[in-house]
């Protein structure tokens, strides 16, 4: 059968069942996550993409810009991701330009939800949205594969998420510094590229404040010490 | 009766129910790459082209034109990729006479994808898209769902792991172009020589900002020699037993033969008054 | 109007020679005959009035209502041709719904007013169509605190978002008049229909931008505009229609409400009375004037 219907956890409640992947499709196995701090929000990914057993790209960017502070990590399929957040991007845009002003976080997630429950048994995608406004400060939102929408002081996702949730239930803390948010965002991807298969590569991360969108870059070569670009 | 007949499509439900399997799509079985140097882009191609375990075509092309100043490479299935580089080609045409300006690598890129995604996988083609346009140079892959990459170099096809391994050993930042020529030709033959799905010779298209130049057959490594010895049968070699001549009068002891009344049928065709 | 009656008065789309659209002023005509309408801007809410004259006994009453609830918080209250009111009324609550689907959040103010100013605006355009025979006063009060998503699961964390802009105030009361030429302004105090000469030097009088008057007095002073505009046209009854909209912490709880019958019943009696008060003062002068 060339696609999979159930598009749910295997028996051992762990991983995702990759049939519902077209056959040949590229897959984001994962690891993704997003947290508030003081002052906005911190996106963090891996970087691998896969076609089955080959790593289709090493330096892969899930962290994708639909608006100058809204962002969101990419899991699952790349085709349906990329096309999910090319589609709300356009209508971001356009929502700045009619009114004038950049649309807030909630905008953002209301469109990007509509999309993926309405196309729920056509899409295998699994988003963590997260932005800043002035009004909200950093939100992040998770919109898991059937469409729901749930705000979370922080979020992770993708296959690598699994290894970390212990991690992150023990480490995360309410407002922390920039400077702590980064580390802690570091460390948790760091034990699900180590633990995860399908999760490697570099960790990119997003930083998203008053100040704008700030990229960090960290390589294995440097055991994710040296923060590049 | 008028329009479409659906009849053969019950013959061959019928048929792939009891096990015969569907034809194959000619399938461009390849190693195709690309890669980024300093002031422009590469891309190059392998020229097999197989169905199933058949040779289909030993000199393809497979690197072809969006506008002068964008290459597509292509694997997948033949016609999928044949036709939508065409279409996205005509396309991005007309919306380069309509505004006016150059047609940009990422316009190409985002029309490929749309239209892939569109087709949910159906449309097998997986392209490699290279050009330089006002904004810069650029190299993209286009997955046959939809997903694009963007990289320093790349890799598709059945050849693209033999392909990966000789830019992951040898890649560099800041090649220049007869070392990008070189290490992209250098990736096509490792396709070439180690994945059955590809072989024959290697195509090569060089895109700066001042022109394009594309090197069909850039190299042949499988050139067909001339055989050493001669293997045509000398004649007489087959021994004649006997011989008759039948002439066309004494046909008619052998066969059958009927004359056929020509019959007016209809009425002719009434051209004026 | 010295152009009257050249043809240019006819049909929609044509201009004047002097560039006037004749329709849309015969439709400011239609609005200048309905009964009075106003809307204050306070600095806690938005009071709306109506006076809605009384054109048969047999009519119930406190029935037929002409205030309109367009959204949870958005209110609506017109002059001129009652039913071009109401398919006012009805596209109103569409946009209103359809920005909730899009956006997941209910509309402000400001946005509604820009999208039936559009409406209105459209109907001056067409040969087919005429323009609206009314002046809408829209009234909202957009939230003032952070608003969920609509459709989120569960309530989300308990922890506040951090990296707000400190200090900035978001949402308040606000208030639109769109006129049947499409044009829209955004108004402290505003007033339509016959009485509206009256109405607007009264409510001027009431100093509106300094954000000194509370909701509770505006709804008095609605109600004794309203008497005052209905002065020079005494002869006939009326019945006053009020409602009110008060930010979260306020009486109605962000919702756009009619104002409680006791209330209104209040700023009734305050009116009449203000109004005899007026009028003892004028026979006082006259009587001075008389002596001398």
């Amino acid at each position: 059968m060339e696609f999979g219907n159930s598009g749910c956890l295997s028996e051992d409640g762990i991983h995702v069942d990759m049939d519902r992947l077209k056959k040949g499709e590229v897959n984001l196995g994962t690891s993704i996550m997003a947290v508030t701090f003081k002052d906005g929000v911190i996106l963090g990914a891996d970087s691998r993409t896969t076609t089955g057993a080959y790593i289709a790209n090493r330096v892969t960017d899930k962290l994708t810009r639909v608006n100058d502070t809204i962002w969101c990590c990419r899991s699952g399929s790349a085709a349906d991701t990329q096309a999910v957040a090319d589609i709300v991007q356009y209508q971001l845009g356009l929502f700045a330009m009619m009114n004038g002003k950049p649309p807030t976080t909630q905008t953002a997630v209301s469109i990007f939800q509509d999309i993926c429950y309405a196309n729920k048994d056509r899409l295998s995608a699994g988003l963590i949205v997260a932005g800043w406004d002035e009004r909200h400060g950093g939100q992040v939102y998770s919109i898991p594969l059937g469409g729901s929408l749930h705000k979370q002081s922080y979020a992770i996702g993708g296959s690598g998420s699994t290894y970390i949730y212990g991690f992150c239930d023990a480490n995360w803390k309410e407002g922390m510094e920039e400077e702590d948010a980064v580390n802690f965002v570091k460390e948790a991807l760091k034990e699900a590229i180590k633990w995860d298969g399908s999760s490697g590569g570099v960790i990119r991360m997003v930083v998203l404040t008053e100040k704008g969108a700030d990229r960090h870059l960290y390589l294995p070569d440097t055991e994710y010490q040296v923060r590049h670009e | 009766m008028p329009g479409f007949d659906f009849s053969n499509y019950n013959r061959n439900a019928a048929l792939h129910a009891r096990g015969v399997p569907l034809p194959k799509a000619t399938s461009t079985g390849t190693t195709i790459v690309g890669c980024i140097f300093e002031g422009g882009v590469v891309i190059a191609a392998d020229t097999r082209a197989t169905s199933g375990p058949i040779v289909a075509d030993k000199n393809c092309e497979k690197l072809h034109y969006i506008s002068p100043n964008i290459w597509c490479a292509g694997a997948g299935t033949a016609a999928d990729t044949e036709f939508t580089t065409a279409l996205i080609s005509s396309q991005l045409e007309l919306h380069s006479l309509s505004t006016g300006r150059k047609p940009r690598v990422v316009t190409c890129m985002t029309m490929l994808k749309q239209h892939l995604f569109r087709y949910q996988g159906h449309i097998g083609a997986y392209l490699v898209v290279a050009g330089v346009d006002p904004t810069g140079t650029h190299l993209f892959t286009v997955h046959a769902h939809g997903s694009t990459d963007k990289l320093p170099y790349v890799t598709m096809g059945s050849g693209s792991l033999a392909a990966m391994s000789v830019f992951e050993t040898q890649w560099k930042p800041q090649l220049t172009q007869d070392e990008a020529v070189a290490l992209c030709s250098e990736a096509i033959q490792s396709g070439i020589f180690n994945d059955l799905g590809s072989g024959s010779n290697v195509d090569v298209a060089i895109i700066t900002d001042k022109k394009t130049t594309l090197k069909r057959n850039y190299i042949k490594p499988n050139e067909r020699v001339p055989k050493l010895k001669s293997y045509i049968f000398k004649r007489g070699t087959t021994a004649v037993l006997n011989e008759k001549i039948i002439r066309k009068e004494d046909l008619g002891n052998f066969v059958s033969v009927h004359e056929l009344a020509v019959e007016e049928t209809g009425d002719k065709m009434e051209v004026d008054a | 109007m010295t152009s009257i009656g050249t043809g240019y008065d006819l049909a929609n789309s044509i201009f004047s020679p002097d560039g006037r659209n004749f329709q849309v002023e015969y439709a400011v005509k239609a609005v200048e005959n309905g009964g009075t309408s106003i809307g204050i801007r306070c600095k806690d809410g938005v009071v709306l009035a109506v006076e809605k004259v009384v054109t048969s006994k047999l009519l119930k009453q406190g029935a037929n209502k002409r205030i309109a609830t367009v959204d949870r918080h958005l209110g609506v209250v017109y002059s001129g041709m009652i039913p071009d009111g109401r398919h006012f009324i009805d596209r109103a609550r569409d946009e209103s719904r359809s920005w909730r689907d899009t956006f997941k959040t209910p509309i402000p103010t400001a946005d509604l007013a820009s999208r039936m100013g559009g409406y209105m605006q459209a109907y001056t355009l067409y040969q087919s169509v005429r323009p609206f025979g009314i002046t809408a006063i829209v009234g909202g009060f957009d939230s003032e605190l952070e608003a969920a998503v609509d459709g989120v699961v569960g309530s989300g964390p308990s922890v506040g978002a951090g990296g707000k802009a400190a200090g900035k105030k978001y949402g308040g009361p606000f208030l639109y008049m769109i006129e049947p030429s499409g044009l829209y302004w955004g108004y402290y105090g505003a007033a339509t229909g016959k009485g509206r000469q009256a109405a607007k030097a009264e409510l001027e009088k009431l100093d509106l931008g300094s954000g000194a008057l509370s909701l509770l007095d505006a709804v008095k002073e609605a109600a004794r505009i309203i008497y005052v505009a209905h002065d020079d046209n005494k002869d006939k009854e009326f019945e006053l229609e009020m409602s009110w909209i008060s930010g979260a912490d306020g009486p109605t709880k962000g919702l756009h409400q009619e104002v409680p019958k006791a209330l209104r019943e209040e700023a009734e009696r305050l009116a009449k009375k203000s109004l005899e008060d007026e009028d003892d003062d004028d026979e006082k002068k006259e009587d001075d004037k008389m002596q001398e």
